[in-house]
């Protein structure tokens, strides 16, 4: 087992990871990154519709932030707010510096398209792949940079040390050998956790490890209630069907072939804020205007040129994963769990309340998205914070003296940990049931609509399946590649995030955002106008308050 | 069955063994051959190496005179065979590049339908579509019984399989082993029969190329095949003319597959004079396969 | 619907370190992947297969492996496409790379080849206050290349790779032209100059196997054939590759068809006597066979209107990249 020491260890290669990286590099520190599949494998490639900024000369950054002000339903702090929105055009230039082919109007400058809960659009992009393009250049700069990478290695456990983060404990999954990696600075950008839920959009490696690996270390979590439901998702499988082809124009039709978003949101249509595009669908659905369960996303008017140029991605999407050709047909679509707003907490520089320890990306919740995000804002996030967070960990090596732990011995301990799962006799009962239980638990509990007996039986199951865990085996016992075990050790992560998800959204006893309680079902400012907060207790998440920063926006009625 | 014919460069230069074997065979088949001669070369994959619109251009040439005298086009080459098609999808998707080659056939007074397109078949694909394998077998005089034939494709009859038809033929890809068989040949199937032989890379990395073709033939003989025939006069030059040099990368000692074009294989089907199809004219003797019959 | 698996597992750490293959009989839905098929073994029937997987979208790459011969992602391959009535279908690690554990390569091969070709923007001078600007053709016309999701497919069956690991491969070529096509990139010349070394664009033996089985439509021969033409044009004539090329379009030009006896010659240099000497073995044994080409080509009738096509598209040469009408 050996000892790795670095100034910045950052967990999670995907944009946050890899712009953190970068930006620490530049400031002179040691960085290296961690990453349990290759960084163009992060989830980050997903993301297909673009990013949002304020780049156009007759655009503000101040209209921006109030989008996404009033997106959060007004739970998002606004000085989080604006540092996001302030810095967004810098930064997509400085992307396009680097060498992202995004997509440019007649005079050849950046085009945008309109993306959903905005007044105007600004959103870049290239075709329906943004995040890839943006993911796969920034490798291309980690390249040109050589910064180091632990690629495929799977962290186990975060070192917190005199009450300061120093590291990680960490496995190569290709030989199955356990290394402790000390570093004076943790920064956490392990994405979200999509596959608490069942299905999601969210890719296999979305099981909020970062999120649990922080709460169990003592770091708050925040906002854990508000979980994203993206409007067009397929059935079955869940894949993704991007915001960008209602910002192309796309309709959304009930089984009847009507546009029914005139009912719930009369003047911005498909384009109103996703949690309230998601309920209108699920209504239309409860009240039998879809078929089989969906409703449909009609981009037959857009015609083949739009579609080839910027939506090919999801024509080949719609032939492969669900037999249907946008270009003649509808496709139907239903709301998925796609994105948590919540996560650990942190303050615009990206620190946690644990010194040393910094999370960024999908995995923090500032909170700029508060109960809601806007599409095209979670790449923003991703480079903005990844950014700050990278640069104020290097000042803190830079500043402060941190010794670092040099032996081997919380290697040893998660060693223990590992055996002892792996000693565990095989039953019946597997991995995968007990995953499968709880993510259909948390799609029927704990989806769009929510009311607090089902929330409350979704955690009673929630505990239950953690008893279980406990006894789930595991069948590979090799170390070579040992995906079994891993698999294992990250349905504990999902189990903590699930209990922290029904946990916070029982006590919010309102509607806000993409939490929409049928018992509570308007929001109440006088109440409820703060955060939830979680931490780590071995009886289960401990709640508590956050206040709600508000510099320039008081918060008011919400509608599209 | 009339066509236009396009033979290709090679069939007149380094395997003209293949061009007359083909205007031989292909009288008996009921097949007349009406020959482009003053056609130009389709680049074979190199000329759009320099400029892709000028490999297109070439080809929209020799497509616009099959379009004049109105007939479909018949090539005995796997790589005129890809390379024409691949001009085709691209003239047809792209009107403005169809536009711009017209242009430049304009003061022959050539004009290529792009729109409309050509039928433009090889050799092996007019047997089994337009002659039909049925009528062929009834037109055998001596069954290849006892003979062991692998096929050999060439890539550029293969792959991309978009733009060569297999939508709507989509057994394209093995119609070299239904002529086998329907001649009464005993098919050979082996690795390496779908794959590259090396020709292009040959004056560029002889070892890679020869490399290539040593594999190939090597799992011929050792899943004993007694020839292999191929559509392709490029092919044929790697694994016949090359022969000789590609034994030292071999992994079968004593290396020795003839090699038959395809009209050649099929004149011995016909009863023809092994003479007549200048089958005594490569380089790896084909005394074996004689022998056999 | 059943279906059944043919899957080569390779377990490293066992003492029969020859691969082999297990059998897998699953019933899934109508639609199911490959994929679907291979998560549905490992998690409810042997926890020991390993595999690599993601996004289940054709997204992330991960799940590039040779399913029935032929290298694909296994989200993107419907079990329906592959077999009727429950037959047979073979799942193999992906070719050309060194196996790990069952179906998991090592990649670092592949990735230490898209490095060499330094694939990161390359630009003179500070950058502009604001983007770059530049026509919308030449970005969209990056987008074939900028699909690439990096998966392996491509690498995994190319037949050059089979022979010769020391290629660079369709895929780290077809990065590089992301860079030669971009106007914004500075390097160029320097770029085209690497990529026209040993085991470069060169080699590519123009099989079509990558743009076959890329499951994202990226043609990376096609990606090289445009790295060719650039590096001619650019003036990189000092290697077999370009000499052929060149030599090759000339001698059309010339007679309307190839002169294949002055073509290897031309192609080793019209100076470099011990290259065309190379040839001399091999000509006893085309002259007996009656196959050496004529040393004095036939010209076609219409030659004229041959050369008028080639200057045609000289004179209206758009460079690659550029809303050119690739």
């Amino acid at each position: 087992m050996a000892v790795f020491q670095h100034d910045v260890l950052i967990i999670g290669a995907g944009l946050a990871g890899m712009r953190a990286g970068l930006a620490a590099q530049a400031e002179g520190v040691d960085v290296a990154i961690i990453s349990k599949v290759h960084p163009v494998r992060s989830h980050s490639n997903a993301a297909q519709g673009g990013i949002n900024a304020a780049v156009d000369v007759d655009d503000t950054w101040e209209d921006h932030a109030y989008d996404t002000v009033k997106g959060s339903d007004y739970l998002g702090d606004q000085d989080a707010i604006e540092v996001l929105c302030s810095e967004a055009g810098g930064e997509v230039i400085t992307m396009e510096h680097m060498g992202v082919i995004f997509h440019r109007d007649e005079t050849g400058h950046l085009g945008s398209r309109a993306f959903g809960g905005q007044q105007r659009a600004r959103t870049y992009f290239v075709g329906d792949i943004t995040g890839q393009a943006l993911l796969h250049v920034m490798y291309e700069q980690l390249i040109k940079h050589g910064l180091r990478i632990y690629e495929e290695w799977f962290v186990l456990d975060l070192i917190v040390e005199d009450g300061m983060s120093k590291g990680a404990v960490a496995m190569d999954i290709r030989t199955g050998q356990v290394h402790v990696i000390a570093a004076k600075t943790v920064i956490v950008a392990t994405g979200g956790a999509g596959r608490v839920y069942e299905p999601s959009t969210n890719a296999l490696i979305c099981t909020g490890d970062g999120i649990a690996q922080a709460y169990r270390a003592g770091a708050l979590c925040m906002d854990m209630e508000m979980v994203q439901f993206h409007p067009t998702t397929l059935k079955g499988s869940g894949v993704l069907i991007t915001e960008g082809a209602r910002g192309e124009g796309a309709y959304l039709l009930n089984g009847a072939g009507e546009r029914f978003m005139e009912k719930y949101a009369p003047n911005m249509m498909e384009l109103a804020s996703r949690d309230v595009v998601s309920r209108a669908e699920q209504t239309e659905i409860n009240e039998g205007r879809g078929v089989d369960g969906c409703v449909f996303l009609d981009m037959r008017h857009l015609g083949m040129d739009v579609i080839r140029e910027r939506l090919w991605q999801i024509r080949e999407i719609g032939i492969d994963f669900a037999g249907v050709d946008i270009v003649t047909d509808p496709i139907p679509i239903l709301p998925g769990m796609h994105y948590i707003m919540g996560g650990i907490k942190t303050d615009v520089w990206g620190r946690t309340n644990i010194p040393g320890l910094y999370a960024a990306g999908e995995t923090a919740c500032v909170s700029v998205h508060g109960a809601n995000r806007l599409g095209a804002n979670s790449l923003l996030d991703t480079i903005v914070f990844g950014k700050r967070s990278g640069m104020d960990a290097a000042v803190r090596v830079r500043t402060e003296n941190i010794t670092l732990p040099s032996d081997d011995r919380y290697a040893q301990a998660a060693e223990k940990k590992l055996a002892a799962i792996l000693a565990k006799p095989m039953t019946e009962d597997r991995i995968a049931h007990v995953r499968m239980e709880m993510g259909r638990t948390m799609n029927t509990k704990v989806q769009v609509f929510r009311q607090e007996d089902e929330i409350k039986s979704a955690l009673d199951d929630i505990k239950a399946l953690k008893k279980r865990y406990e006894t789930v085996g595991v069948e590979s016992k090799g170390k070579v590649f040992n995906t079994d075990l891993l698999f294992n050790v990250e349905l504990g992560y999902m189990l903590d995030v699930a209990e922290m998800v029904c946990v916070s959204a029982i006590e919010r006893k309102e509607s806000r955002g993409a939490h929409t309680r049928l018992d509570f079902p308007t929001r109440d400012d006088a109440n409820w106008l703060h955060h939830i907060t979680c931490s780590y207790s071995a009886s289960g998440p401990q709640l508590g308050k956050a206040p709600v920063t508000i510099t320039q926006w008081e918060p008011e009625e919400r509608k599209y | 069955m009339r066509y236009a014919f396009w033979p290709g460069c090679v069939s007149k230069g380094a395997a003209p063994e293949l061009y007359q074997s083909m205007v031989r065979v292909a009288p008996e088949l009921g097949i007349e051959l009406e020959e482009l001669y003053d056609g130009n070369c389709t680049g074979a994959g190199v000329i759009s190496e320099h400029s892709m619109e000028t490999a297109d251009a070439l080809n929209a040439r020799n497509f616009a005179m099959a379009q004049r005298m109105e007939l479909p086009l018949i090539n005995i080459c796997s790589t005129c065979q890809g390379v024409q098609s691949l001009a085709q999808d691209r003239m047809r998707k792209r009107p403005e590049l169809a536009a711009q080659v017209n242009a430049s056939l304009a003061d022959e007074g050539l004009f290529y339908d792009a729109e409309k397109g050509l039928e433009v078949k090889n050799f092996l694909w007019v047997l089994v579509e337009d002659l039909g394998l049925d009528k062929l077998k009834s037109m055998v005089k001596k069954p290849l019984t006892g003979l062991k034939v692998g096929p050999f494709y060439g890539c550029y009859i293969l792959r991309p399989e978009n733009i060569l038809g297999m939508d709507e033929h989509n057994e394209r890809d093995h119609y070299l082993e239904y002529v086998i068989e329907a001649l009464g040949c005993t098919l050979i199937t082996y690795e390496g029969q779908d794959k590259c032989c090396g020709f292009p890379i040959l004056t560029i990395n002889k070892k890679n190329s020869l490399t290539m073709a040593a594999n190939h033939l090597s799992s011929a003989q050792e899943e004993g095949a007694d020839c292999l025939v191929t559509p392709c006069p490029l092919c044929h030059l790697n694994l016949d003319a090359q022969q000789p040099d590609a034994a030292k990368y071999a992994s079968v000692n004593g290396l020795e597959v003839p090699i038959l074009h395809l009209p050649q294989l099929i004149g011995l089907a016909l009863g023809m004079d092994p003479k007549e199809l200048r089958v005594d004219r490569h380089v790896v003797s084909t005394r074996k396969v004689l022998a056999n019959l | 619907m059943q279906v059944n698996l043919k899957v080569r597992r390779y377990d490293p750490e066992t003492p029969e370190t020859e691969p082999s293959y297990r059998n897998y009989s699953v019933e899934m839905p109508e639609n199911a992947t490959v994929l679907d098929t291979l998560i549905e073994v490992r998690e409810y029937h042997d926890g020991t297969l390993s595999l690599r997987c993601s996004c289940r979208s054709a997204i992330c790459g991960s799940c590039a492996m040779r399913i029935n011969g032929k290298a694909r992602l296994a989200c993107k391959t419907q079990v329906g496409s592959l077999v009727k009535d429950g037959g047979e279908i073979v799942v193999e690690p992906a070719g050309n790379l060194p196996v790990i554990k069952d179906l998991v390569v090592d990649m670092a091969p592949f990735w230490s080849k898209v490095r060499a070709v330094d694939p990161w923007l390359k630009t003179d001078g500070p950058p502009p206050e604001r983007e770059y600007v530049v026509p919308n053709e030449s970005m969209a016309a990056l987008g074939e290349v900028m699909n690439c999701i990096m998966c392996g497919a491509c690498v995994s069956d190319c037949t050059v790779l089979e022979v010769d690991q020391s290629f660079l491969g369709p895929a780290a070529l077809a990065k590089a032209f992301r860079f030669v096509g971009d106007p914004r990139d500075d390097a160029q010349n320097g770029r085209l100059r690497a990529y026209s070394q040993p085991s470069g664009m060169w080699d590519c033996t123009r099989c079509n196997y990558c743009v076959e089985v890329c499951p994202k439509d990226v043609k990376p021969m096609e990606q090289i054939m445009k790295l060719r033409s650039e590096a001619v044009h650019a003036g990189i004539k000092n290697n077999n590759g370009s000499r052929h090329t060149l030599s090759f379009v000339d001698l059309v030009d010339t007679n309307g068809r190839l002169d294949e006896f002055r073509l290897p010659v031309f192609t080793e240099g019209k100076f470099n006597l011990i290259g065309q000497l190379s040839y001399l073995p091999s000509a006893p044994r085309m002259l007996r066979a009656g196959k050496m080409p004529p040393i004095f080509p036939h010209k076609i009738p219409g030659v004229k209107h041959v050369k008028r096509i080639f200057k045609y598209f000289e004179q209206n040469r758009t460079k690659a990249g550029e809303g050119s009408l690739h």
